[in-house]
């Protein structure tokens, strides 16, 4: 019976923390820019996510060793600090993104620009995690994440076209600006396929203590958890093509963001979409900020838990305050949180290879994995999706840029 | 049993006698001796150690940073291998590490910090 609970709560806090500023965002733009085209983009990045997610349990279960713990033994310093301080810099943007995501939730309910929230919610996500233990901030607010799925609801409400969303979900080549379809479809699997994610999902295992027993609930949680999210992804890229692409409306404001619930659902729906982005936001601030924490304690092989108190582990702690301090600067002094999104998803995805490689050939360690280590099919899916998407990325982010959109 | 100082050794998980993580081995020392081969004397722990594995002169400046901390810091923290236990695939240390300076810098930073905020 708590088995099946923990099933349970797995996949609503999976689906509660799907959505967050880069996810939203990049399916508000590529249903913007392309209607349904780029559907199929957001389904290939949920199956690769899902896959990784499942790996970096079954890694913790098995082994009981931490992703950063065992890369660091596995590949030696020299290699961990490179991957560390790659991922690091990838995640401080994409931190601050989300940190501007807050804020700019509250600005859409008070009227207050954006950079006077920084320090506030800054503050507000440090105080979740000084004081709150692992289980309150993974179920607490992903549970308030199912507010997402007024998207599904928008969606359905608005009436698609079945037969032209249907073949967004075959892949196609661009049907205009293909620099900018790229650049689009790069930074959606860079929002799919976040490496905090599964490095925060390894570490949490650790928390809860799982073993061999898991790897069923893990497998279930991994596959119904992530698809459900994906569904929600699209289900933005939906509302998007039927409320803003009809208006010629291309994402490049923020302000143009709430129009997604507020065209079906009038004030309401304004206030709704300020609500799912302050919750699903908050969210991903306070998991970045612990998994940057995570992935150096683990590293250097300090005494870690977020349900310890912050006298128990004074050096990870104070790691994911002083984490936060980076990204409240960068939306205090005002950068554009719409700019700062696409640019920090389209890095992390041109980082996937470097991030992700490595965590594949521990998954086919038998010294940590024993008879569990990876099959073929799920090597050779993530294999291609990485590189694929590191090589575009690499290709695109200078044409985007030159591009000037 | 054999042992390959590293891949089982270096940069692998140290635990305390009460099973909390005492950082990792960040270094190895070895004693070279006339006519006999060199012998494995202390594994080294902590920034200094670190530092000067990645740069010299970052070594260097951890060194200066860490001497702050008190008395005997600012060098490698030694351990005789006498006191380590393998423990694949981590290393087991028959002291608790709390009183040891390997938790210098814990110590440090509860004390001046984390003490100072309140309800924590």
């Amino acid at each position: 019976m708590k088995r099946w609970l923990g099933i349970a709560l797995g996949i609503v806090t999976s689906v509660g923390g799907f959505l967050e500023i880069g996810s939203i965002t990049t399916a508000a733009q590529a249903g913007a820019d392309y209607r349904y085209q780029l559907a199929w983009v957001i389904v290939l990045g949920t199956v690769c996510i899902a896959l990784l997610v499942e790996m970096a349990g079954r890694f913790a279960a098995v082994s009981k060793h931490t992703i950063a713990d065992a890369l660091r033994e596995r590949f030696g310093l020299h290699f961990f600090m490179v991957a560390l301080v790659l991922v690091f810099f990838v995640s401080l943007l994409v931190l601050a993104a989300e940190l501007g995501g807050v804020a700019v939730a509250v600005e859409f309910v008070t009227g207050v620009h954006y950079p006077a929230w920084a320090i506030p919610v800054g503050v507000l996500a440090w105080g979740l995690l000084w004081y709150g233990t692992f289980s309150m901030i993974e179920n607490g607010v992903s549970i308030l994440g199912l507010i997402t799925i007024a998207f599904v609801v928008a969606a359905v409400r608005l009436g698609p076209d079945w037969h032209a969303f249907g073949a967004g979900l075959m892949p196609s080549l661009p049907s205009k600006e293909p620099a900018h379809y790229w650049f689009i479809a790069v930074s959606i699997l860079g929002a799919s396929i976040s490496p905090y994610l599964f490095y925060f999902y390894s570490s949490g295992a650790i928390e809860e203590k799982w073993d061999v027993t898991y790897l069923g609930p893990n497998r279930v949680i991994a596959a119904i958890g992530m698809g459900f999210g994906g569904f929600l992804s699209i289900a933005v890229l939906v509302v998007a093509a039927l409320v803003l692409a009809p208006r010629g409306v291309s994402v490049d404001d923020y302000h143009q963001l709430p129009q997604l619930l507020a065209s079906p659902w009038g004030r309401v729906g304004f206030f709704l979409f300020a609500g799912c982005l302050f919750v699903t936001c908050l969210g991903a601030t306070a998991e970045i900020a612990l998994a940057l924490a995570y992935q150096i304690a683990q590293g250097f092989g300090w005494n870690w838990g977020e349900d310890l108190e912050p006298r128990e582990d004074a050096r990870f702690s104070l790691t994911y305050s002083i984490v936060l301090v980076v990204p409240m600067l960068l939306v205090l002094i005002g950068l554009d949180p719409l700019k700062l999104t696409t640019l920090s998803m389209a890095l992390t995805a041109a980082s996937l290879p470097i991030a992700i490689v490595p965590f594949l050939v521990l998954m086919n360690d038998r010294k940590y994995l024993g008879e569990h280590t990876n099959g073929w099919l799920g090597n050779l899916c993530v294999l291609i999706i990485t590189l694929l998407a590191g090589a575009v990325a690499v290709v695109s982010i200078p044409l985007e840029i030159i591009g000037g959109s | 049993m054999r042992v390959c100082l590293v891949r089982d050794v270096l940069d692998n998980q140290l635990l305390d006698a009460r099973g909390q993580n005492a950082g990792k081995v960040d270094g190895i020392v070895l004693e070279l001796r006339q006519g006999e081969p060199p012998r494995v004397r202390y594994v080294e722990v902590g920034p200094v150690t670190l530092a000067r594995r990645l740069n010299r002169r970052l070594g260097e400046w951890v060194a200066r940073l860490d001497a702050r901390l008190g008395d005997g810091r600012g060098v490698p923290i030694r351990i005789p291998i006498s006191r380590v236990t393998l423990d694949a695939p981590s290393l087991g240390l028959d002291v608790a590490a709390e009183s040891t300076p390997i938790m210098a810098l814990e110590r440090w930073l509860r004390r001046k910090i984390v003490s100072r905020i309140p309800w924590s």
